[in-house]
């Protein structure tokens, strides 16, 4: 559990150390492969609940989502369509989707945990 | 990475990774100084000089309240900066070396355009940029003598400053200077004479060893100013 979030924070701190930058023209590519991984991680989340997680799906939906992502954004940019937006919107609402249902598991192991205590 | 939590980390760490790199290159970006030395050194030598200017005004009211506490009659001295005050502001005649700028209309053999009535009015303004860049010190274009909030404006086809139409051909536009000289050879060479020709208006320029400014005749109307009251 803590695991995880070590690791975003080593990340992060990483990424602040090392004061690797993208120029601006590419920063929506990045923002967008973001989205596509924090998707995935949460989709990962979700699956491991649900203890259907599979680690070579997850990987592998992991890169290319991400890849797919910049690529189709890329794409849209090159034909002069917000192609961008299609994968915000796509990945934001399943973000919304994962993050509900992971709730919803926790919520339930809660009370089933509240449950047996009083019993 | 057989369990699930290592996973989780290898992710977290590249997302966390992504997230600060994009906070970084969308975060802050922040103008940087390209100025070369050559322009450093010009603004520097800009600075001195304002600076310079400040030291001497503040030299010049010390001056002013030393002989105003310390004087014998107060009001003289508050007499003259007025007097002082009303001359920089222009409501005074003043006179002194300078050039007089003659503009007149000049017509070639081929000319087929309308009658020329009066020197546009961007050209007036023309002028009289370009001679306060070459260090005039007080300027009057015609009899009207130009301060701070002089207008020169096109009203109906007719050139005004101060709200007086410019009419009459030659139009003498006079102007005070330290350099006569100087400013004698900087007009002779300006813009604004190449911009009155392609307009058919000739221009002639005099130096002058002594010449006389009207003041200005008007009311001066203060509208964005208010007298700050002093605390006691």
């Amino acid at each position: 559990m803590w695991l995880p979030i070590a690791g975003l924070l080593i990340g992060i701190l990483l990424g602040l150390t090392t004061g690797f930058r993208v120029p601006d023209a590419y920063s929506s590519y990045l923002s967008i492969a973001v989205l596509a991984a924090l998707d995935t991680l949460f989709g990962g989340i979700r699956a491991h609940l649900e203890k259907t997680f599979e680690e070579k799906v997850f990987l592998t939906g992991f890169f290319t989502n991400i890849i797919l992502a910049a690529g189709l954004a890329f794409l849209g940019v090159h034909l002069g369509v917000d192609l961008y937006l299609a994968a915000v919107f796509a990945f934001g609402v399943r973000l919304f989707n994962n993050l509900a249902q992971i709730r919803r598991i926790l919520l339930e192991k809660w009370s089933r945990y509240r449950e047996r205590k009083s019993a | 990475m057989k369990n699930p939590a290592s996973v989780f980390t290898f992710v977290t760490v590249i997302i966390g990774f992504m997230a600060a790199v994009l906070y970084h290159s969308t975060g802050e970006s922040e103008v940087r100084d390209t100025r070369t030395v050559m322009e450093l050194r010009q603004e520097l030598t800009a600075e001195k000089e304002r600076q310079q200017e400040l030291e001497e005004e503040v030299l010049r009211h010390e001056h002013i309240l030393s002989e105003l506490t310390g004087g014998s009659d107060p009001e003289a001295v508050m007499e003259e900066a007025m007097m002082d005050l009303r001359e920089k502001a222009g409501l005074t005649d003043v006179s002194g070396p300078g050039i007089i700028v003659e503009l007149k209309p000049y017509f070639s053999e081929g000319y087929d355009g309308g009658a020329i009535r009066t020197v546009p009015s961007e050209l007036v303004r023309m002028l009289i940029n370009e001679l306060n860049i070459y260090g005039a010190k007080d300027i009057a274009v015609g009899s009207q003598r130009i301060v701070s909030t002089t207008p020169v404006r096109e009203i109906q086809g007719m050139t005004h400053v101060n709200s007086r139409r410019i009419a009459s051909f030659p139009l003498q536009v006079r102007v005070l200077t330290d350099r006569p000289d100087q400013l004698y050879h900087y007009m002779m060479t300006s813009a604004v004479r190449e911009f009155l020709q392609y307009e058919n208006f000739e221009m002639t320029v005099t130096q002058v060893s002594e010449l006389t400014l009207p003041g200005y005749d008007q009311t001066m109307r203060v509208r964005y100013m208010q007298p700050v009251k002093e605390e006691s």
